[in-house]
């Protein structure tokens, strides 16, 4: 297990690099000039020059790039030129309300899915499974914005159960906080749980096949004892996987979600960051993102060998 | 853009009426009453106040900075300069130099003493090319700031200025006064932690999320303000902050007229408020005469008289955009008989561009936004019935005044704002040799209206040069206007003493719960 681990690791080193070096273009090659954007387009020449040289600009950009690299690897990530903030410090604001958002959409995504796709399984073919195969097909081709603002109408505007926009830290208010999360969890949500349940439905019914439920089922167990205990756990290998690279997919999600419910979280400030073109802001923020998204991808390679053994001693 | 367009003030400053005395502040006529919150839903999140940090303020910056600071001159209900840290002013000959006597007593709300000196080093700071300061190039018209004594401050000017007590009334980061002591002491964090003399305290801000702001106790202006907290959240997406509006989280909330259909919903709603402000200036666009097709005053023409507006408003705004046939719009004091406006006629346009004899073919550029793209393609459509292909190049917004100032375009998009006098801007965008003149027209008449505009405090006299002006413009089609300028803000009915929205701040700092 251990030289898994660590081939894992080592695997990761040339993405992380790979990510860092895409992050860095993305904020140099983007239009216009960061010296330009500070000092404003009524700026002189001269002044432009300066700003440039202090800041580095002028010199070669493999040069940038590895000087940035360098901070960044002592945790240096910049300075928004706007606030003032470090990066790190605007991300550590940030972070625990799209954690939070993220978490419970995958929550109730799970929650809506699991039972769904074993009651689908259970009866394949049959109408709830045909029904809610074709509800799962419109859900995903709802757009989430779209679905944000029919939520809002219907439970803030009409039925006033739960607050349109807002946020209130949990350790300040608890209940409060997660009643300013159930929409912006749920549109996510709504997007999630027709990925799960279908992958869920398909590796049911196929284990629902296998000789070993066969001699259950003859054995004359509940079908419940057999859906649950039986045929759960082997089915859910692939469901890990789509939890853990739904997490990256959430995180492009909470760009649209946490604006339109005003969530201060990280979709938010990236947002803000481009509209702004606060470039530090951007590429600090892009970069420990993609870096999340490697790690969590790690994760989730683990929790695969953990469930199936054979996935670790084979050629992974 | 709407800044950028205010930086007309670098060759441009203004005039009006000169003889501002005490006067008060207009107070509204119905019972103010104290106490209550309230929520103010705004577009954008707050970068921060310190002018050396955020350059220049936007328009989410500029209700904060209404609480938070003073200025030293603010505008009344019937649009003229009144007395704020000031109390009187007086002007050179010339006006050329202005000398404002201050308010005696006020403290910030950090206890630093409010005088003459924290005003001169709060200019001072933003003019130092040591801080290359982005707020620095709209304060190049001011040659120097003087504090010859504890109440007393003196500007003198490049140019003359016959407005300038009411030019500088915007809660602009040039015109806002911070505590000298705070930005010393606090260094980087001052930015998140203002300090003014103003009727509200910052008490906490949550990064993104919301800004609490608290009554002044030591409020210079005794009896106000009104409310005991003011809780200021950006809520970027327009249709949910109406939701927040409708479900009561937000008592008040910024509008505009991309957003037409809920701003009619408001007006139907007998619990909501919908205040309306006709402001001066206009949405333009300039033409690149220098460069063909636009060389050719026919061409130009062509182009304005296919427009119909009427027909565009209903396109982009449910009809709510204000055609425009000036640049100086209704809430301008310059009201023309005649404007000279080109008169909306297809079969002209398409006989102009026959006569013109080669085909019109050119690129405008338009913001890369739903709205601008919109924009863009009804006016390919007018400009097509008439005979002319127009190209669209969607650009980012912050790239379109780099390529305005330096001339990389055919067309552009360009914005006059809402000021109290039409001078910064039009000397700017019109008079020969200005950075801003984006037409790249010059014609002796124009600049000598423009001059004689600018040196004359006779209102009448004015109003007859400017008009002769817009008259000018529009006979040789260099710029065209589509909409006035209106500002929006939806409130809660409980909500009085909402001010008009000047330059589109929302300013909440005297309004009360009824």
């Amino acid at each position: 297990m251990l030289n898994f681990v660590v081939r894992r690791l080592l695997g990761m080193l040339p993405v992380l690099l790979a990510v860092s070096l895409l992050t860095f273009l993305i904020a140099s090659l983007l239009p216009g000039d960061l010296a330009l954007v500070i000092l404003g387009d009524q700026a002189t020449p001269e002044t432009v020059a300066a700003l440039r040289r202090d800041m580095g600009l002028d010199q070669p950009l493999w040069w940038r790039y590895l000087s940035w690299l360098g901070h960044v690897l002592q945790g240096d990530l910049g300075r928004s030129f706007r606030t003032g903030q470090t990066v790190l410090q605007a991300v550590a604001e940030r972070i625990p309300v799209s954690l939070q958002l993220m978490l419970m959409a995958e929550f109730i995504g799970l929650l809506i899915g699991v039972p769904v796709a074993i009651a689908c399984a259970a009866r394949a073919g049959g109408a709830f499974d045909r029904f809610m195969t074709g509800s799962a097909f419109a859900m995903l081709s709802m757009p989430s914005f779209l679905v944000a603002i029919l939520l809002i109408y219907l439970f803030a505007v009409e039925l006033h159960w739960l607050p349109a926009t807002g946020y209130v830290p949990f350790t300040e208010a608890p209940l409060a906080n997660l009643r300013f999360f159930v929409l912006p969890a749920l549109t996510l949500a709504l997007a999630e749980w027709p990925g799960i349940m279908r992958v869920l439905r398909s590796d049911m019914i196929a284990t629902l096949q296998e000789d070993y439920i066969a001699l259950a089922k003859a054995k004359g167990l509940k079908p419940a004892r057999i859906l649950f205990v039986h045929a759960l756990k082997p089915s859910s290998l692939t469901l890990v996987t789509v939890t853990g690279i739904n997490i990256g997919r959430l995180l492009g999600g909470t760009l649209i979600v946490e604006s339109i419910f005003a969530l201060p979280g990280i979709g938010r400030l990236l947002v803000g960051a481009i509209y702004t073109r606060d470039l530090v802001i951007l590429q600090g923020v892009v970069l420990l993102v993609a870096c999340g998204f490697v790690i969590v991808n790690f994760i989730v390679d683990m929790l695969y060998a953990v469930l199936d053994p054979r996935i670790r001693h084979g050629h992974a | 853009m709407t800044n950028i367009a205010a930086a007309a003030r670098k060759h441009a400053p203004i005039f009006l009426v000169a003889a501002f005395a005490l006067l008060p502040l207009a107070g509204p006529v119905q019972a103010q009453k104290p106490g209550g919150s309230i929520t103010v839903g705004q577009e954008l999140e707050i970068a921060g106040f310190d002018p050396l940090k955020v350059g220049v303020y936007d328009t989410s910056t500029f209700t904060a900075a209404a609480a938070i600071f003073d200025t030293l001159t603010t505008l009344d209900d019937k649009g003229e300069a009144a007395p704020k840290l000031a109390m009187s002013w007086t002007h050179s000959d010339d006006y050329k130099s202005w000398t404002f006597r201050l308010r005696e007593g006020v403290k910030f709300h950090d206890g630093t003493p409010f005088n003459a000196q924290a005003f001169k080093e709060n200019f001072d700071r933003q003019k130092d090319p040591a801080n290359k300061c982005r707020c620095a190039f709209y304060i190049t018209n001011v040659k120097e700031v003087l504090a010859p004594d504890e109440t007393t401050v003196v500007f003198n000017l490049t140019d003359p200025s016959v407005n300038w007590p009411a030019v500088i009334t915007i809660q602009s980061s040039n015109n806002v006064i911070q505590s000298p002591t705070a930005w010393k002491t606090k260094g980087d964090d001052y930015n998140r932690n203002p300090v003014g003399t103003g009727p509200y305290i910052l008490k906490s801000w949550t990064a993104g999320d919301r800004m609490v702001l608290e009554k002044n106790p030591n409020y210079w202006d005794k009896g106000r303000p009104y409310l005991d907290r003011i809780i200021l959240k950006p809520l970027p997406d327009a249709q949910s902050r109406f939701a927040s509006l409708q479900s009561g989280e937000a008592d008040i909330i910024w509008d505009d007229e991309n957003d037409a259909d809920n701003i009619m919903k408001a007006q139907k709603d007998s619990k909501l408020t919908v205040h309306t402000y006709k402001g001066s200036g206009a949405q333009v666009y300039a033409f690149n005469t220098k460069v063909a097709p636009f060389d050719d005053v026919r061409v130009r023409q062509a182009l304005v008289m296919a427009l119909d507006r009427p027909k565009m408003s209903q396109a982009i705004s449910n009809g709510l955009s204000r055609p425009a046939t000036n640049p100086y719009g209704d809430g301008s004091w310059v009201k023309c008989k005649d404007d000279g406006a080109l008169p909306f006629d297809v079969e002209k346009a398409k006989a102009l561009i026959k006569d013109y004899g080669k085909p019109v073919e050119f690129k405008m550029l338009v913001t890369a936004t739903p709205r601008g793209r919109m924009i863009g393609q009804v006016l390919q459509q007018f400009w097509k019935r008439a005979g002319a292909n127009m190209e669209i190049e969607q650009v980012d917004q912050a790239t379109i005044p780099s390529r305005a100032f330096t001339r990389q375009f055919q067309m552009t998009p360009w914005r006059i704002v809402d000021l109290a006098d039409p001078d910064p801007q039009m000397y700017a965008n019109f008079r020969s040799g200005s950075p801003l003149a984006l037409a790249g027209y010059s014609n002796p008449e124009l600049d000598k209206l423009l001059d004689h505009a600018r040196v004359t405090a006779d209102l009448g006299q004015r109003t007859e040069d400017y008009c002769a002006i817009g008259r000018l413009i529009n006979k040789e089609a260099i710029w065209f206007w589509t909409f006035q300028n209106t500002y929006y803000a939806l409130s809660s009915a409980k909500l009085k003493g909402f001010p008009k929205i000047y330059n589109g701040v929302i300013d909440v700092s005297r309004t009360w719960l009824e």
